[in-house]
């Protein structure tokens, strides 16, 4: 008798995928690959693009095999090292420093009311700009920003100062062309973000208080492992619950007779979800195979390169029905876009308590006959972080 | 070996048999058991992989932490105050031989 082996077949290259083509529209992309094989070769962008949701969700909940910590990792030298490039067990030390401060608990007693604030004062400026505003700028960008800021303890800074923190990092972080000034501008930041830690540290050692920098303050993490950590949470706590805001508003006011549903029944989770599903945030994360192994009948090499792309997992038609669709009624199955296993977004609470039950509602709530401005479009961009980047609108 | 009854909506039960230390959770995980996602591997963060402890299991239990407390108070499913419980926090071992659990209609 003879056995059977397995021949794994080896990985299809797509040398036709660029760059642009990917932060233009990424999806037409994901479809044409998806009818070929789960995982690519993509020369343009270096590395073995993962797009099926099966092998993404197996590649999470397996650390042995993909690990988070990436050899030349541009994060790492944008940011430092920060937990999402550590693996188990070294990352759930620092996981679990982080405590109860992004916790629903937390977030009942301390930030909702941080958020609330937050929404008067940037619905404030909404207004005062007037119809024709861009709600990304005007809005979303500083109520995100404004809440992470109260969150993480810098009483020292600005939310302007966490947006340009954020971006230039986040920059850095993308930055696959080797720019100097893209580095510059990270390496600027992570100075900034450096000097303004250490200035508010003794402080919140005297004065203890709920936020992130006074628990971590207090929780013995080494200074290099706090500031990293520091820097990746301003990097994924404000574009991310940004984009959500803007996505889901771009979505609810081009779909109306959703729309009409989400307001009658307070359905601003399934808005949400299904937002963050149909346009993850965070749509590309890195891994690496750890040795020669095979997934989904594909052989992987050891140090391969992956790039996990949660968006057209997110996307997937043996998964999803219908995928390409903003649909709040699709049969609820779980998305890929906060993640999966050990690195699941600590933030995830945060962004459900302060989009869905602060900022959405009230946008549509306070602003009658809200509706995108016909003379000028939304403006959508990226694939390894995506959403609508300008979103100018109008109301009564 | 330790072992878990998953009780399902349809009147299908899985019984999977795990070595000691294995959570609920990761027992249905990697046995492909339906109806329990886990999506934050363990951490008592998601709260998507409640069930429900059928009693004659519930005294064996450990106490309710505070991370589970909260979680359960975000599930899909409605809460049962005597048996809803974190698959990830219900460990197998010398105390838990074996337990019985029915598996919610939704998690999402």
């Amino acid at each position: 008798m003879t056995v059977d082996t397995t021949h794994p077949r080896s990985i299809p290259s797509a040398d036709w995928v660029t760059i642009p083509d990917l932060y233009a529209d990424p999806y037409p992309i994901y479809r044409r690959l998806r009818g070929e094989a789960p995982i690519h070769w993509v020369p343009a962008v270096n590395r073995y693009l993962v797009i099926g949701y099966e092998a993404c969700h197996t590649i999470e909940l397996d650390q042995e095999r993909f690990t988070a910590d990436e050899t030349n990792s541009l994060m790492k030298r944008s940011m430092g090292h920060s937990m999402l490039r550590k693996d188990d067990p070294e990352h759930d030390i620092e996981r679990k420093a982080y405590g109860g401060v992004l916790r629903p608990k937390a977030i009942k007693q301390e930030w909702t009311r941080v958020f609330e604030q937050s929404f008067a004062t940037y619905l404030g400026r909404l207004r005062e700009v007037g119809p024709g505003a861009d709600l990304v700028k005007e809005f979303a960008a500083p109520f995100a920003a404004e809440n992470l800021r109260v969150i993480m303890g810098f009483e020292n800074a600005t939310q302007e100062d966490l947006q340009r923190w954020s971006q230039t990092m986040i920059d850095g972080t993308g930055n696959y062309g080797d720019d100097p000034d893209v580095w510059a501008a990270a390496e600027r930041s992570s100075h900034e973000v450096d000097v303004a830690i250490d200035e508010m540290l003794p402080i919140l050692r005297d004065r203890p208080n709920g936020s992130l920098l006074s628990v971590l303050g207090a929780s013995g993490m080494p200074l290099e492992a706090l500031r990293a950590n520091f820097k990746m949470t301003i990097g994924g706590g404000l574009n991310e619950p940004r984009d959500a805001v803007a996505t889901t508003a771009w979505a609810l006011l081009s779909h109306p007779t959703q729309l009409t549903s989400v307001v009658a029944d307070g359905r601003w989770s399934d808005a949400f979800e299904e937002s963050i599903r149909w346009v993850a945030p965070i749509s590309m994360y890195p891994r690496e195979a750890t040795r020669d192994t095979e997934l989904c009948g594909l052989h992987i090499p050891q140090g391969a390169r992956l790039g996990i792309a949660v968006g057209a997992a997110n996307r997937d038609p043996d998964v999803f029905v219908d995928a390409e669709s903003y649909d709040i009624d699709r049969p609820r199955k779980p998305h890929l876009a906060f993640g999966g296993g050990n690195h699941f977004c600590a933030g995830a609470w945060v962004a459900r308590a302060s989009v869905v039950n602060v900022a959405l509602p009230g946008l549509f709530r306070e602003l009658p006959g809200l509706r995108l401005d016909p003379d000028r479009s939304a403006v959508c961009g990226g694939w390894v972080f995506r959403g609508v980047t300008s979103l100018p609108v109008l109301w009564d | 070996m330790p072992k878990v009854i998953f009780h399902h909506d349809n009147d299908e039960t899985d019984v999977v048999e795990s070595p000691d230390g294995t959570s609920v959770m990761k027992v249905a995980l990697q046995n492909d058991v339906a109806g329990i996602v886990g999506e934050c591997g363990g951490q008592a963060m998601c709260a998507t992989c409640h069930v429900y402890v059928r009693d004659g299991y519930l005294d064996r239990l450990p106490e309710i932490s505070e991370d589970e407390e909260e979680m359960l108070e975000c599930t899909a499913a409605p809460r049962d105050e005597t048996r809803s419980r974190l698959g990830c926090q219900v460990v197998l071992g010398p105390d838990l031989e074996e337990v019985e659990v029915d598996v919610p209609t939704s998690q999402v």
